[in-house]
C-alpha cells in the first residue's frame, strides 16, 4: 500500500546494510568536525558543548530505534490511516467533514433554541394583533362585535397550546441533535486517538523487530566467533590425536568447526574438551548454514572457510557485531548494564573565588569518542 | 540609601522560591543599605492564614514589619475565578476580583507603603502575581523595582499586569527567557531592566561520603530536591525513571529530597530522605551523578544553580524554557524531552565520567560567573545608582474609568500566552 511505502522511507533498514556503513570504512568516515584523536580528548572535556552532546544523543535514539519519526510525524501518519480507514469512497464527504469540524471544536454548534419563525408565540391577543396601528384599532373597537358572532378563546386557546406544544418539540429535537453530534464528535476524537496509538504502536513495533534482528545477528556472529577461537585453541591438540583421524583433519585444515569437532572427540579427547562441545551446541543459528547438521561432516570444509572469513570482518556477521558497537557509543567496560560508577566520596573543598582549584570527579584516561552525523535530525525547539 | 522590600511572606524557615530570594537579597544587601522588609503576618501560601504576630519583627539582623491579611484564600473561589479569567472573556473587574481572592489581601500593608512609603529610596516588590506587588507598584510607582519572578503561567496573560510592568521604576530578572516573555507580554522594554537571579548560600565544603553513610547510599544516584509535585514534574519524573530502572538491573538510585504532596511510587531504586538541612542537602546533591529538574515552569532554578555550585550536572525538563537556556547557556546540563532522552542523557551522565566532571566545571564556572553574590550584589547596587541619578522617565498608568473596567472585552489570559514566543534565549549571558 502507498500509505506502508511512504513510512519506509523514514526508516534506516536500507542504510544499515549499505557499503558506507561497513566496519572499517564507517570507523574512517570523519563527522562534520575534525575526529577526536587521544590527546584532544582531555581538551573535549573543558569544551563540553551540550547542544552537541544532545543532538548526538537524538541521532543516536533515531539511529537505535531506526525510526526518525517526531510527534508532528506520527500524527500525519495516523491521519493518513484514518482517512484510509474512513475510505471517502465509502462515507459521505459532507459527513465526514461535518464529523471533522465537530471533534475540531470544543462545543458543537447546534440551534439549542428553535427559530421565531419556528415557534411562533400565540396567545389571546395574537387574533387582534397587527403591526398597523389603525388595523388594530378598528379590531379592538368591533371585538364585543365578533364575540357576539362567536368565541374565538377557545381557538386561541387550542392555537397557543399547539404553539407551545411546537417549541417543546423542536427544543427536544434540537437537543438530541445536539446530544448526537456530541457522540459524533466524541467518536470521531476516540476513532483518531485510536488511529495514532495504533501509529505509534506499529512504530515501535517495528523499531523493535529491527532491533531483534540486530541483536539475533549479533548473537549469530558471536557464536560462529566462538568456535572459531575454540577451534584455534583446539589446534595444539591435533598431533595426540589418533591415526585414523589425520587424513579428515587434512581436508579440514584451516580451522576446525562445530560440524567437524566430534571427530576427534570420539577417539580420544582432553580434559577439558566436553565443557567446550557443550558450548558449541548451536543455538537457533539462523542463515544457510544453520540448518544442516546432519551434512555437517561434508560440509566442514566450506563451513570453516565461511568461519574464517566471518572473522576477518567481511562477513554479515561482523557488521552486525559492528552496528551493535556502534548503537552504544560510549565506551564503558561493560556498557550501559555493566558495574556503576563508584560514587563520588571524598570530602570536596569549594572555593567559589577560584573555581579551578577544586576538582570533584575522577578523570578518565579517555574520553569516549563522540559520534558525529552530518544532519541532526532533532533540534531542542522540536 | 533607604531600601524596602515587600515579599508576601517572609521568615528564616519560610522555604518558597521567591520567598528565600527576597531573604537573601535582603541579607546581602544589608551591608549597603539600610534594609527593611514589610510583609505579611501569614506563614503558609495556599491559605495566607495570619500565623505570624502582627508589628515589628526581626530576622537575622533585618527588621521586618508585618501586617495581618485580610481575608484568607479560598481555594474554591479562587479556581472558579481562574478558570473565569483564564479561560474566557472577562473584565479588568473579573481580573481584579481575581487578584483579591488570589491574596495575601494585605490593605495595611499598602496603606503603610502609601503613606511612608516616600520614606525608602528604593522599594524591591517581589512577585509580580501576587496583591502586594500590584498594589504595592500602584502606591509607591517612583521607587519601585519589581523582582517579577514570573514564570510561563497564565497569570502573565492577564491585563492587568500590564501596566505595572510599564510602570515601574526598573525590573530585576532572573533569566532572559523571564525578560523575553514579559517584554512580549507587556512592550515593556523601555523600562530599565537587569537580568540578575539569585545567589545562594553554598557551604565552604561538602563531604559526599558523609550524607552517603548517614542515609545509606550506597551507589551511583540521581537526585530531586524541591516539593515533589506533578506540578514540578514528578509525576511524570517517576513515569521515565520507573521505565528506565524497569529496564537496566544497574540502574541509579533516584534519591527525592524535599516535602511530598504526590504519592512517590514504591521501588527498590528510589529514596525519599525527606527534607534535609541545608548541610545534608548540599552533601547530597554533591554526590549525586546528576541533579533532574523535571519541573515545566521556572523563573530561575535555585536549587540547579545550587547544584551547579557544588560541580554536579543538571538533567532538565526541555520543555522548560528557563532550564533549557541555562543548560545551553552554562553548557553545564544536559535536558530531555522524553523517556528515551531522559535514559540517554542519564546512560551518558552515569557512564561518561569526563563529561560528568566536564559538565560539573562549567556549572560551578557559570556560577561564579553570573550567580555568585558579589555580581548580584553589583547588578543590584549598579541599578540603584543608575535610578537615583535619573529621575523617571515613565509614569504608571492610571486604572481605566467604573465603566471601562466593567466591560468584558478581556481574552482569555490563557489564549493570550499561547501567543506569546517560547523557547530559550541562546546567546545572551545571565
Amino acid at each position: 500500500m502507498d500509505h506502508n511505502q511512504g513510512r519506509r522511507g523514514h526508516f534506516h533498514r536500507g542504510g544499515r546494510r549499505g557499503p558506507d556503513r561497513r566496519g572499517p570504512e564507517r570507523r574512517q568516515v570523519p563527522g562534520p568536525g575534525p575526529a577526536p584523536d587521544q590527546a584532544s580528548r582531555g581538551e573535549r572535556n573543558d569544551r563540553v558543548d551540550v547542544e552537541q552532546i544532545m543532538r548526538e544523543i537524538r541521532a543516536r535514539i533515531a539511529q537505535r530505534s531506526g525510526v526518525d519519526l517526531s510527534n508532528q510525524q506520527i500524527h500525519e501518519l495516523a491521519a493518513r490511516r484514518l482517512e484510509a480507514i474512513l475510505d471517502p469512497r465509502g462515507l459521505k464527504p459532507e459527513l465526514l467533514d461535518q464529523l471533522r469540524r465537530a471533534a475540531g471544536e470544543r462545543t458543537v454548534p447546534v440551534d439549542a433554541a428553535p427559530s421565531a419563525a419556528q415557534s411562533y408565540p400565540f396567545d389571546e391577543a395574537t387574533l387582534y394583533d397587527s403591526p398597523n396601528g389603525f388595523l388594530r384599532f378598528l379590531r379592538k373597537l368591533f371585538n364585543p362585535l365578533l364575540r357576539l358572532l362567536f368565541n374565538p378563546t377557545p381557538v386561541a386557546h387550542a392555537l397557543a397550546q399547539q404553539s407551545r406544544l411546537n417549541t417543546e418539540l423542536l427544543q427536544r429535537e434540537a437537543d438530541r441533535d445536539r446530544r448526537q453530534a456530541e457522540w459524533n464528535a466524541l467518536h470521531y476524537e476516540i476513532l483518531q486517538r485510536l488511529a495514532l496509538e495504533v501509529s505509534r504502536v506499529s512504530v515501535d513495533s517495528q523499531s523493535l523487530s529491527m532491533r531483534v534482528e540486530s541483536l539475533g545477528t549479533k548473537v549469530d556472529f558471536n557464536e560462529r566467533r566462538v568456535r572459531t577461537m575454540e577451534g584455534t585453541q583446539a589446534r595444539p591438540s591435533r598431533p595426540q590425536e589418533s591415526p585414523q583421524a589425520a587424513p579428515q583433519a587434512a581436508a579440514a585444515p584451516s580451522v576446525p568447526t562445530s560440524e567437524a569437532a566430534p571427530q576427534p572427540s570420539a577417539e580420544g579427547q582432553p580434559a577439558g574438551e566436553p565443557s567446550r562441545r557443550r558450548r558449541r551446541r548451536r543455538r537457533g543459528r539462523r542463515g544457510p548454514g544453520a540448518g544442516v547438521p546432519a551434512e555437517a561432516g561434508v560440509n566442514a570444509p566450506a563451513a570453516s572457510a565461511s568461519v574464517v572469513d566471518m572473522d576477518e570482518g567481511d562477513g554479515e556477521g561482523d557488521e552486525g557485531f559492528e552496528e551493535e558497537a556502534a548503537a552504544e557509543p560510549v565506551a564503558v567496560p561493560g556498557g550501559p548494564e555493566g558495574p556503576p560508577p563508584p560514587l563520588r566520596s571524598e570530602p570536596v573543598a569549594l572555593d567559589h573565588q577560584l573555581p579551578a582549584a577544586t576538582e570533584h570527579r575522577e578523570e578518565p584516561a579517555a574520553a569516549p569518542e563522540p559520534i558525529r552525523t552530518e544532519e541532526p535530525p532533532h533540534t531542542p525547539e522540536e | 540609601m533607604k531600601l524596602g522590600i515587600v515579599v508576601q511572606r517572609y521568615g528564616a524557615d519560610v522555604n518558597g522560591g521567591a520567598e528565600l530570594h527576597a531573604r537573601y537579597i535582603a541579607e546581602h544587601l544589608a551591608p549597603y543599605a539600610e534594609v527593611r522588609v514589610l510583609t505579611t503576618c501569614a506563614r503558609e501560601y495556599l491559605t495566607w492564614r495570619n500565623e505570624f504576630p502582627p508589628g515589628a519583627d526581626s530576622v537575622n539582623g533585618i527588621p521586618v514589619e508585618r501586617f495581618p491579611v485580610e481575608h484568607e484564600r479560598s481555594e474554591a473561589d479562587f479556581g472558579l475565578r481562574s478558570d473565569h479569567v483564564f479561560s474566557r472573556r472577562h473584565s479588568l473587574n473579573d481580573e481584579l476580583a481575581w487578584l483579591e481572592s488570589e491574596g495575601p489581601a494585605s490593605p495595611a500593608l499598602i496603606d503603610r507603603l502609601q503613606k511612608s512609603g516616600h520614606e525608602f529610596d528604593h522599594v524591591l516588590l517581589f512577585c509580580a502575581r501576587y496583591y502586594h506587588a500590584y498594589h504595592g507598584a500602584r502606591a509607591v510607582p517612583d521607587r519601585a523595582i519589581l523582582v517579577p519572578t514570573a514564570e510561563r503561567d497564565a497569570a502573565l496573560g492577564l491585563a492587568l499586569f500590564g501596566p505595572i510592568f510599564r510602570g515601574v521604576r526598573a525590573i530585576m530578572y532572573n533569566s532572559p527567557e523571564e525578560q523575553a516573555l514579559i517584554h512580549a507580554a507587556a512592550a515593556n522594554p523601555h523600562v530599565p531592566g537587569v537580568v540578575v537571579g539569585i545567589g545562594s548560600e553554598i557551604p565552604g565544603s561538602v563531604d559526599p561520603r558523609r550524607t552517603a553513610a548517614a542515609f545509606g547510599l550506597a551507589g551511583p544516584y540521581v537526585i530531586y530536591v524541591g516539593r515533589i509535585d506533578a506540578n514540578k514534574g514528578c509525576a511524570e519524573l517517576f513515569d521515565f525513571f520507573l521505565r528506565y530502572a524497569d529496564a537496566r538491573p544497574a540502574a541509579p538510585t533516584l534519591v527525592l529530597v524535599g516535602k511530598p504532596v504526590l504519592a512517590i511510587p514504591d521501588h527498590p531504586r528510589i529514596r525519599h530522605l525527606g527534607f534535609l538541612d541545608d548541610r545534608d542537602k548540599f552533601d547530597a546533591m554533591a554526590g549525586a551523578a546528576a541533579l533532574v529538574m523535571p519541573s515545566y515552569y521556572e523563573s530561575l532554578s535555585m536549587v540547579a544553580l545550587e547544584a551547579w555550585a557544588v560541580g554536579t550536572p543538571v538533567i532538565a525538563n526541555a520543555r522548560c524554557d528557563v532550564l533549557l537556556g541555562q543548560c545551553l547557556r552554562s553548557n553545564a546540563g544536559l535536558y530531555y524531552a522524553n523517556a528515551a532522552e531522559f535514559g540517554a542523557v542519564l546512560d551518558m551522565v552515569l557512564d561518561d565520567r569526563a563529561l560528568a566532571a566536564g559538565l560539573g566545571r562549567n556549572g560551578r564556572r557559570f556560577y561564579e560567573q553570573h550567580y555568585s553574590w558579589p555580581v548580584i550584589e553589583g547588578k543590584y547596587l549598579d541599578m540603584f545608582a543608575s535610578l537615583s541619578s535619573n529621575p523617571p522617565a515613565h509614569r504608571m498608568e492610571k486604572l481605566p474609568g467604573w465603566l471601562a473596567r466593567r466591560q468584558s472585552s478581556l481574552r482569555p489570559a490563557a489564549q493570550v500566552l499561547d501567543e506569546l514566543p517560547s523557547g530559550p534565549v541562546v546567546g545572551v549571558l545571565a
